[in-house]
């Protein structure tokens, strides 16, 4: 036993010294296999932080939301239907929302407009419900925050996407074209905090009446409602009595919503797929690249070691602590850098790919998150073939007679 | 010692450039011996040397090695053989470049898993017997001719073998070299060694410590 270890020490010695006789080739090999992890690692970890992001925003959204249906597309929602909903058995309670989108031309950009709870004049329950949600308990994220400023009408609170876009911050105006022509000026009267930047970083928050006024929709209408339930195993059950109270009316359930935002991230995770899999490809033309070529300096070498009493298999332990100590090395390293890279620097690398997705692109400050499944597949996709593809040509060199090395002529 | 019967070594063997290297050789080699290889070039020393030196298996024929059946046995008893039994003196130095002279004259313990010290004690008064101490911490680049044929010869000798085997050892050598190493082969002599040379310098075949000279034509021992 004691033989084995001081053997595999002999093995390991002489390998180090091995990777320092090539000092310049294993070095740009490290540099290459460390910035090949280096991507792998951080799209891995910034699609799957932007995914938690989501679904933690996303729990905590209404768990039924009924918009009118005309014709196939959402209308606006008579607030007549309200009543009906809410005696419908097992409804809690009902909230009526009022949010749309509005095109500036001038940036070329999107907002997305809301009116917070309890800022609609017209609603007919004044509840006052504070933004942040507790379902659950989970730590879930508010969809926005006020951050002390107060909305009221005539004044706007702006997601930071838009404040960067517009150069603009607090106590400044922002004009508007109403749905009349008529130019609507609102004051600015806080930005939103950053904290989810990602849902709010085109958001606007403005009162009830001022949405009315500038989109031109009366009092008994608003944009859909939000239905709270009594026990959620009859949220299904629910949303089919609404539509059986209310034919033209389409009840979304937050699973669904769930569904199509998870398809939206996944989206915006497919600019990071197809990096991923360039990365992929990269890794495999290299690694195929390493295991097809054994040169001619390591080829004689391993015909003198078998010549002077090395096994095939210690050359094969030699070439595997060689493979193992360059990915290793590289994996650590890579996988270091990635999750700085995403988790410190708001994926700077990638910030250029992704902005093209939007002109109101989010400063991501992400929530560190790795699991360990994240790191095992990244390790069976880096170290595992690298170390395997560092072993099979040597069972190619295992042909290597060891008389060859009484055939070398010159050095 | 070391029997041969009936040795043939085919390269190549079904191809249009089949060459045969050995035919039927059948030698006998005595213990505590110097025994010179001798013939013109192509001959097949090399090719016969390796074969003695379970560094590769005869096409046909047998190899006996004190008494031990060993053409049949699979890779790794021959390894084993070779690494216990043999040390080889190649033609060139064959030192691994990059690392220092103590640690090429190290490798081939490293797979017994010997302890360090020992091993390097070992290393270092072999490297002081042949005068190149001093060079221990060298690298195998900066040594002169001499200096690495004299660590490659430390290195045949590092797990003390009964049996030497040297190819050409003279070939890069002047003659002040050569002398030097036929005085190094006589002391292997005196230790009871067992050594097989191959040679086509007078200097190594004529010199009075070689007890046989076999000479070899066209892969066949001349008589
Ligand atoms: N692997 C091989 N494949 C084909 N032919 C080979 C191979 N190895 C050796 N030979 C041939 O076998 C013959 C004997 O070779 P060997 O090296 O034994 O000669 P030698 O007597 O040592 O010659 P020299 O004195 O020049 O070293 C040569 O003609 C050589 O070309
Ligand atoms: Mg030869």
């Amino acid at each position: 036993m004691t033989h084995w270890i001081e053997k595999q020490r002999y093995i390991i010695d002489f390998t180090l010294s091995s990777l320092l006789r090539r000092k310049v080739k294993n070095f740009g090999l490290l540099a290459l296999y460390t910035l090949i992890v280096f991507i792998l690692a951080s799209t891995m970890f910034f699609t799957y932080a932007i995914k938690k992001e989501a679904a933690l925003i996303l729990n905590g959204a209404p768990e039924i939301v009924v918009q009118k249906i005309v014709a196939g597309r959402h209308d606006l929602f008579p607030l007549a239907y309200v009543e009906t909903i809410k005696n419908i058995r097992g409804v809690a309670s009902v909230e009526s929302r009022l949010w749309g989108y509005y095109y500036d031309s001038l940036v070329s950009a999107n907002y997305t407009l809301l009116t917070p709870p309890g800022n609609d004049a017209a609603k007919p329950s004044a509840k006052t419900t504070v933004v942040e949600n507790d379902s659950g308990g989970e730590a879930v994220k508010p969809l926005f925050e006020l951050n002390g400023a107060k909305l009221e009408p005539g004044t706007l609170i702006i997601g930071n996407g838009i404040a960067r876009l517009r150069a603009i911050g607090k106590d400044d105006y922002m004009p508007f074209r109403a749905f009349d022509g008529k130019v609507l000026n609102f004051r600015i009267a806080g930005v939103l905090s950053s904290q989810s930047e990602l849902v709010s970083s085109d958001l606007m928050l403005i009162t009830g009446e001022d949405f009315r006024k500038l989109f031109g929709i009366d009092n008994s209408h608003v944009t859909d409602l939000t239905v709270v339930v009594n026990n959620p195993s009859e949220v299904a059950m629910v949303a089919s009595k609404i539509k059986k109270h209310l034919p033209d009316a389409r009840p979304i359930i937050r699973d669904e919503i769930l569904r199509t935002y998870d398809s939206i991230f996944n989206w915006r995770g497919g600019m990071m797929i197809v990096i991923f899999s360039a990365a992929v490809l990269a890794f495999v033309i290299f690694a195929w690249d390493k295991a097809s070529g054994l040169s001619a300096g390591e080829r004689r070498e391993i015909g003198i070691l078998k010549a002077v009493g090395w096994e095939t298999s210690d050359v094969i332990q030699m070439k595997f602590w060689e493979g193992a100590m360059i990915s290793l090395t590289a994996f650590f390293t890579g996988v270091i850098l990635a999750y700085i890279h995403v988790f410190f620097t708001g994926s700077i690398v990638f910030e250029p790919a992704l902005k093209g997705w939007s002109s109101l692109y989010p400063n991501f400050e992400l929530t560190p998150f790795v699991n360990l499944e994240q790191l095992t597949t990244l390790f069976f996709l880096t170290v595992v073939p690298y170390t395997v593809a560092t072993i099979v040509p040597i069972w190619r060199a295992a042909t290597i007679d060891p008389d060859s090395a009484m055939r070398f002529t010159g050095e | 010692m070391i029997e041969l019967m009936n040795v043939r070594k085919v390269f190549n063997a079904g191809n249009p450039s089949e060459f045969s290297a050995l035919n039927s050789v059948n030698l006998h080699i005595a213990e505590n011996q110097v025994t010179v290889l001798k013939g013109p070039s192509g001959s097949g020393k090399t090719t016969l040397l390796s074969i003695v030196g379970c560094m590769s298996r005869p096409s046909a024929g047998r190899v006996n090695l004190q008494g031990r059946e060993i053409t049949s046995l699979p890779e790794r008893f021959l390894t084993d053989i070779r690494r216990k039994t043999f040390g080889f003196i190649f033609q060139q130095p064959n030192l691994i470049k990059g690392i220092s002279v103590l640690e090429n004259v190290m490798l081939p313990a490293y797979p017994l898993g010997e302890k360090r010290s020992q091993l390097k004690i070992k290393a270092m008064k072999g490297l002081s017997e042949l005068n190149i101490a001093n060079k221990a911490a060298s690298k195998v680049e900066w040594l002169s001719g001499g200096e690495a044929q004299r660590a490659s010869i430390v290195r045949a000798l590092i797990n003390d073998p009964h049996i030497i085997i040297a190819d050409e050892p003279t070939a890069h050598l002047d003659s002040k070299l050569s002398y030097r190493f036929m005085e190094i082969i006589e002391k292997f002599k005196a230790e009871g060694k067992t050594v097989i040379i191959t040679s086509h310098d007078p200097l190594v075949y004529e010199s009075s410590m070689v007890d046989r000279v076999v000479n070899l034509r066209d892969g066949q021992i001349e008589r």
